[in-house]
């Protein structure tokens, strides 16, 4: 009885893949905004998105950033929880390769996958011979828009053995996301995306940013 | 003779055209005013205007030119009017004018301002031409007195507009490309978030952070062990005693030679 239930769970995932209808795609663009700035973005963000109403959420997560060194290139998994929700599920998410594309493309695009987990899932990963990697704190808001989701954000470095209300932000600057998952293929969202950011500008200059590159920039 | 009608000619032909310029222009206007006016911004409403102006400036330079027939020597007489429609002169006008009739011909044709225009005008260049010199004087006075006025008035505004705009101008600097990277490392690769190692001092709270210095690639001699005994603590690190607990215990790994 069991199996056969797995094997339709199985069967329902491999329709859903072949008819394309998993969000397993990230579109993204990535910016900055100084501290003393974030105010006026924030103000902005609120008259363009569309939870007008209830205001911007606000979030406080710790990112657990796991590496499986089973290749050359490791493969990375984060795990985030909610440290405002603690009753909340943790998250898994698995992120691939960035493809920037050519000039023509507005966004990053990468593979993303998201599931829900138990906060068990620490042991599991190390079980499986993950090791963490790098750890942070990420505190901001999150705006809505269509499907285009905005995250402004501070990064905090932990450790130090400081609690955690007193980590040390990563720099002067909020990270700007925004970002928007869909299933492959639905390249117009990257359009619409691109006239957001603008709207954005000269604020925040929302970009496609090499990572390859970023690993030499001191 | 002939040289000089086929001057008036070719001068009437380019006049006609940079009517049609200004005609063109003006329509456009008009056509985005009333069909585009949700969206109309002001620069683009203001282009128009220069648009115009410019194509007033060519026409009036053009009738200045020294080439230029000197129009005004020359008449147009109105030889048939006619109460009935005329097709070709609907044509022409691209349906404004329909008859050329009596009613319409005066003004259409008018050189000259109206006859009671006209004596208003002659009454008012009379009036200015008898006033003394005192008493014009200190008209002139006065109105230089209200022109300064209004120009001081404008000009302090445009000062602390300027000055706004400078403000804001100097503020433009929101963000910072270094500062995006730095983030955009941090957050994609871990970059200055991996602790790096130094020989704790003193063993205690003060040790270094959770993750061994290992970055990917590196690969040395990982101690997959010492994550272990970490997580539990990990797990329960859901306030903020237990990362102390943490770091003790990792410094304390780093001190134990068995480790190594």
């Amino acid at each position: 009885m069991r199996l056969h239930k797995k094997s339709t769970a199985m069967d329902s995932l491999t329709s859903a893949i072949k008819s394309n209808i998993i969000p397993n795609q990230e579109y993204l663009l990535q910016g900055s905004v100084f501290d003393s700035a974030v105010e006026v973005l924030l103000h902005r963000l609120r008259g363009l998105c569309d939870n007008v109403d209830s205001g911007p959420e606000t979030f406080h997560d710790h990112e657990m950033c796991f590496s499986m060194r089973s290749s050359v290139q490791p493969m990375l998994l984060r795990v985030r929880r909610a440290l405002d929700y603690q009753e909340m599920p943790w998250q898994l998410r698995y992120i691939g390769q960035n493809e920037l594309g050519d000039k023509s493309r507005p966004t990053i695009v990468r593979n993303s996958i998201d599931i829900g987990t138990s906060s068990t899932i620490v042991e599991f990963l190390t079980e499986l011979g993950c090791r963490m990697d790098f750890e942070y704190i990420v505190r901001g808001y999150m705006f809505r828009k269509g499907r285009m989701k905005i995250t402004v954000s501070k990064i905090f470095k932990m450790g130090q053995g400081k609690p955690l209300e007193s980590v040390e932000p990563m720099s002067q600057s909020y990270l700007v996301e925004l970002s928007v998952l869909a299933p492959s293929g639905q390249d117009a969202i990257a359009e619409d995306m691109r006239s957001f950011a603008e709207q954005l500008r000269p604020l925040v200059q929302l970009e496609k940013l090499d990572y390859k590159r970023l690993q030499h920039v001191a | 003779m002939q040289r000089e009608e086929k001057q008036l000619e070719s001068a009437l032909d380019a006049i006609i055209m940079r009517v049609n310029d200004l005609k063109n222009s003006i329509g456009s206007m008009l056509m985005k005013l009333e069909h585009e006016y949700e969206t109309l911004h002001w620069p683009t409403f203001l282009d128009n205007f220069a648009l115009m102006s410019g194509h007033l400036t060519t026409l009036s330079k053009m009738l200045s030119h020294e080439k230029c027939p000197p129009l005004r020597n020359l008449t147009v007489l109105p030889l048939l009017l006619s109460p009935d429609r005329d097709e070709e002169l609907m044509r022409l006008t691209e349906h404004r004018v329909h008859t050329f009739s009596h009613d319409l011909v005066p003004d259409y044709l008018r050189t000259k301002p109206e006859p009671e225009v006209e004596a208003k005008m002659n009454q008012m260049e009379h009036k200015a031409a008898s006033l003394s010199y005192e008493a014009a004087q200190k008209q002139i006075t006065a109105y230089v007195k209200v022109v300064t006025n209004v120009w001081e008035i404008v000009s302090k505004a445009r000062e602390e507009w300027e000055t706004e705009a400078g403000a804001r101008s100097g503020a433009v600097q929101t963000s910072s490309i270094n500062d995006t990277h730095t983030l955009v490392a941090a957050v994609g690769m871990g970059k200055g978030l991996k602790a790096v190692i130094q020989p704790p001092v003193q063993p205690g709270p003060q040790g270094m952070m959770v993750a061994p210095v290992g970055r990917p690639g590196t690969g040395g001699p990982q101690q997959p062990g010492t994550m272990n005994p970490n997580q539990p603590g990990q797990m329960g690190a859901m306030g903020k005693a237990p990362s102390a607990i943490k770091t003790n215990i990792k410094a304390a790994t780093q001190i134990h030679p068995y480790n190594r």
